[in-house]
């Protein structure tokens, strides 16, 4: 089917997730289309049990959907087998994870370059480009310091090089920021900005409207529906009077939205 | 594969210490099983490398004096025939023993058949007429070293001669003392004759080889009916001396089997907890390393790679150790190459195969189980569950909530739960049954009358048998003596001689242990152990017939009876059946039953000291001393079970630890101290193994009874032996545990308590 979807990095369509556990169903998305484009950088925000954490997971195939369609780089994905998406995600996908996620019992380094060798690097290339991340992320020094021995924003950042490892279409962060301090969370923001810069396209999940403001685009998720999705505009200071005229659309605080639903 | 790779080896350093405890497990599981093998087989026989090195005979015979042994040697069959030697039996005498030997003469120079090994000293030689050559095992029993000064008695003791050692050699022709007896001693024959100038008490010794060792029954029998069955002494072939050296210890064998496969299965249970221990303990990190990119079979392949190299390094363990415990375990071999010691190849592969495929089986299942769950879902689980009423009705009832807590959370995993306790009940199971054996072997020791043994032997020496039965029955340790001879019989178409007691009289016969029918009463009664019975293929009600100095004597067998001596294999009668058939009989000696309380040694010396040292005094050895390599073993076995065990504990300490840090801080907000919290996890493991071990126990007790009596009543020692474990003995194993089990989860509460919250409060 060739609508446009062939541009498209990720396309969702209709995707849907039922948890049922105890003879209790909890829809956790109903639903829900998304487009994501190349080298795009989006963040789904929401409160907590939106569904966003789902949506994301769903898209890297750690989950697998009630309904609905994945397309990936214009390839249906949602019914592969746990064998392919494993596949699929060792070159095309990375993750980063609210809890750090590394390898306990491996160095820094080592966690690194094992993502490089899942993706099919031999020892020199993934050498080579564990010392070329490290340094990018200002970890050089940190190569065989063990994961328990870093601070969270040092952990975050190894998490980081690690998701990149493979140079992946596209990079998956599920609350990045949320365990981290306000200055960690500023260095994990700029350098998700600048692999954004150098056309890493990423969908970042948060609840802080601070941090899905580094996005450029910020889709709303609430009760697993998506209410709002819009470009991030940050307003520009009027150069002129003349332009002043023009204003900017800025986004409206999520209160807004809810009173508008009633 | 190198991403696997590395994640393995970063895995096994990272938990040196489960690594260690699988190999060693696999290595302990192994090594029991190949020596149980190589006993039950006979492995440890060094008769071949004796047979080939000393050129022996496959057959010997003792020939009455006077018989013409040449015509043997135009038999079929006969390849070779030894210069006929003469032999006699004598008396060896030191200061604290007298031990019965047999005399062969000897040349200077060795003869082509059957040459004795010469292990250490010189050979005889005519320099010095006194020298004698021990037969190393001899040697060994009777603490004699070359250059020892001895005397050898005469048989009716009327002569003493004093020689002295000059070597010690081994030899094919007979199997080791005091296994077989008498013991061997080489002398020359000038020397035999000056010990023994009476030629009537002197046999000839001929030994032959054949073309073809498979047809040496055929043989037997053909020279048997050249010569007279009434010529030929005694027949030993080749067969009977290499069985008799294979060090089979069939018990011994039978307990290590059982408890090496029990230990396998434990071991299997231990693994499959520890690999779903693991499974559970990593599922974010393996749920992550999915996330990665590695497929369900690569976690797969990845865990069961990792415990198969594990697997691996422990069965090359458990082999090097079964090879170097089989010799260290029974000593020294003589004559024996590396390859005697060898357990054979066939039981070596069946029994790798079979641990690689159960631990294989033991880690593939958790692992697939592993990769099959969704990365997500991996990453969510925890323990589900919810405050059961008896949990709440205990904290309503003021019992500490450390406590309450700590019991519940020990089940609110249920599989993990009964894996721990299974891993530790089954262990435990066994350990009840060897703390069992080992209480039934002090039993035989301590009172060896319960397994039918008289302790002490006295022969005439050189007083009169009237003389020594007076002597004896003055004694006030002995409750009753009984006169024994032990007469060889011939028995025909089986082409052997066998040694059968005559023990006692038809109308007062020896007190044997019967476990059916009844005593001889009659003449040509007799009863038999059920080895012999076997050996022979007959029942208690059908009949024997042998052959005593070409006396024919056919005995009716009334009973079964349980006697250790000779390899289990007896067959008794009264004294009065070889008078009544007219078959020769020796003088014998007197088999003593002592009072209950007295030790055989102090009995022992005592009559040797009222007689003035010429009673023949001697001490039966007791099944409960041989055994002390049981005992070894047992103890061995004990300590793999042990750490299975263990194995299964740390295991579930692990899981329980990683539950535990989701909730202690949570705990502590709702106001429980640190010290009640570390109590809660304390209180964890204990329950678990309180509950393992004292199940266990339970079952144990159960069945080492019935095990026990079932074991030694296969092997001749008697129904009604086995006694279970003591409960003292019970109780302190179960104690040991749960201290343990205390200490490790106090260890492991000292040191998460320091973790930091934030790292701890995951997902």
């Amino acid at each position: 089917m060739t609508n446009g979807a062939d541009t498209l990095l990720l396309r969702t369509v209709g995707l849907s997730k039922i948890f049922r556990g105890d003879g209790v169903s909890v829809p956790a998305l109903r639903g829900v289309d998304l487009a994501l484009h190349p080298g795009e950088f989006a963040a789904v925000i929401g409160p907590s049990g939106s569904g966003k954490s789902t949506l994301l997971h769903m898209a890297g195939g750690l989950e697998p959907p009630t309904s609905g369609e994945i397309w990936l780089n214009g390839q249906r994905v949602d019914g592969l087998s746990q064998a392919r998406w494993a596949k699929l995600r060792r070159r095309h996908i990375g993750f980063v994870f609210q809890f750090f996620n590394l390898v306990s019992n491996m160095t820094v380094a080592d966690n690194v370059e094992l993502a490089a060798l899942m993706g099919g690097a031999t020892r020199r290339q993934a050498r080579h480009r564990r010392e070329e991340l490290l340094a990018e992320l200002g970890l050089a020094g940190k190569a065989d310091a063990a994961p328990a021995r870093l601070s969270g924003g040092e952990q975050q950042r190894v998490a980081l090089a690690r998701a990149m490892a493979n140079r992946p279409s596209l990079l998956l962060a599920d609350e990045p920021t949320g365990n981290l301090d306000s200055a960690a969370s500023q260095a994990v923001l700029r350098l998700l900005a600048t692999a954004h810069a150098d056309g890493q396209a990423i969908l970042l999940v948060t609840h802080d409207a601070r941090v899905a403001s580094a996005a450029d685009r910020v889709i709303s998720l609430f009760d697993g529906t998506v209410i709002d999705d819009a470009p991030m505009v940050l307003p520009r200071l009027p150069a002129s009077p003349e332009t002043s005229a023009a204003r900017p659309r800025v986004r409206a605080p999520l209160s807004d939205v809810l009173k508008l639903r009633g | 594969m190198r991403a696997i790779g590395r994640w393995i080896r970063a895995d096994m350093r990272a938990s040196v210490g489960q690594a260690i405890a699988v190999a060693g497990v696999v290595a302990g599981v192994v090594t029991a099983l190949l020596l149980s093998a190589g006993l039950l087989q006979g492995a440890t026989n060094p008769w071949q490398g004796l047979f080939t090195a000393s050129r022996g005979a496959h057959i010997w015979l003792h020939l009455a004096p006077g018989t013409d042994a040449d015509s043997i040697r135009s038999l079929p069959g006969v390849t070779a025939i030894s210069s006929p030697e003469e032999a006699t039996a004598a008396t060896m005498v030191q200061t604290w023993q007298r031990t019965r030997v047999e005399l062969r003469a000897m040349r200077p120079v060795p003869p082509a058949i059957g040459r004795p090994l010469l292990s250490s000293g010189r050979w005889l030689s005519r320099a010095v007429p006194a020298g004698v050559v021990l037969e190393v095992t001899l040697a060994e029993a009777v603490h004699a070293a070359v250059g020892d000064e001895l005397t050898l008695d005469n048989v009716d003791g009327s002569i003493a001669t004093r020689v002295r050692v000059v070597g010690l050699a081994e030899t094919a022709d007979q199997g080791f003392y005091p296994d077989q007896t008498p013991g061997l001693i080489w002398v020359l024959p000038g020397l035999l004759q000056r010990v023994e100038p009476d030629a009537g008490r002197t046999q000839k010794v001929v030994g032959l080889q054949i073309a073809n060792p498979a047809r040496t029954g055929f043989v037997v029998q053909e020279v048997v009916t050249q010569v007279g069955s009434s010529a030929v002494g005694s027949v030993s072939t080749w067969q009977q001396v290499k069985q008799s050296m294979a060090r089979r210890n069939p018990l011994l064998g039978l307990v290590l089997a059982l408890f090496g496969l029990v230990a396998l299965g434990a071991a299997v249970l231990a693994i499959i907890n520890v690999t779903s221990g693991r499974v559970l303990v990593q599922h974010a990190e393996l749920g992550m390393l999915q996330a990665l990119g590695f497929t369900p079979a690569q976690l797969t392949l990845m865990l069961t790679a990792e415990h198969a190299l594990l697997t691996a390094a422990g069965i090359v363990a458990g082999l090097l150790g079964a090879r170097l415990l089989m010799p260290l375990l029974f000593g020294a071999v003589p004559g024996g190459s590396p390859a005697s010691v060898a357990v054979p190849a066939g039981w070596s592969a069946l029994i790798v195969g079979g641990t690689v495929a159960s631990v294989l089986l033991a880690t593939a299942v958790p692992a697939w189980r592993a990769g099959r769950a969704w990365p997500v879902a991996a990453v969510r689980a925890g323990p589900r569950g919810h405050l059961s009423r008896l949990a709440t009705t205990a904290m309503a009832a003021r019992l500490p909530p450390a406590m309450v807590l700590g019991s519940r959370a020990a089940f609110v995993r249920r599989m993990p739960a009964v894996l721990t306790v299974a891993g530790l009940a089954v262990p435990m199971v066994m350990i009840t049954i060897g703390l069992g054996f080992w209480a039934t072997l002090d039993d035989v020791r301590a009172n060896p009358a319960s397994v039918g043994l008289a302790t002490v032997t006295a022969g005439p020496g050189s007083l009169t048998m009237a003389q020594a039965a007076r002597l004896i029955a003055a004694d006030r340790d002995v409750q009753a003596s009984y006169r024994c001879v032990q007469a060889v019989g011939l028995v025909p178409g089986e082409t052997t001689t066998i040694t059968t007691l005559a023990m006692g009289t038809s109308r007062r016969p020896y007190p044997f242990v019967v476990a059916s029918g009844h005593l001889y009463h009659a003449p040509e009664q007799a009863v038999a152990t059920q080895a012999l019975l076997d050996a022979f293929g007959v029942h208690v009600g059908q009949f024997i017939q042998m052959y005593f100095g070409g006396v024919p004597v056919t005995f009716r067998i009334v009973g079964r009876i349980i006697d250790p001596q000779y390899g289990g294999e007896v067959l008794a009668y009264g004294t009065d059946t070889l008078a009544y058939e007219g078959a020769p009989m020796a003088t014998g000696f007197y088999s003593l039953v002592l009072r209950p309380g007295v030790q055989p040694a102090a009995a022992a010396s005592r009559l040797r000291q009222i007689s003035g040292g010429r009673l023949d005094v001697g001490l039966v050895s007791n099944p409960g001393d041989q055994l002390g390599v049981l005992r070894a073993a047992l103890g061995a076995l004990i300590v793999v079970l042990a750490l299975i065990a263990l194995t299964s504990l740390l295991t579930a300490l692990r899981v329980g630890i990683r539950d535990h840090q989701r909730d202690v801080w949570v705990l502590r907000a709702m106001g429980l101290t640190p010290v009640q919290v570390k109590t809660a996890v304390v209180v964890r493991t204990t329950v678990l193994a309180l509950v393992g071990v004292t199940v266990g126990a339970a079952a144990g007790r159960v069945v080492s009874s019935y095990l026990i009596s079932a074991v030694s009543q296969a092997y001749g020692l008697g129904a009604g032996l086995g006694r279970a474990a003591s409960a003292e003995s019970v109780a302190a194993t179960i104690a040991v545990a749960v201290i343990g089990a205390a200490v490790a989860g106090a260890l492991s509460a000292r040191t998460d308590s320091q973790n930091q919250a934030a790292v701890v409060l995951g997902p």
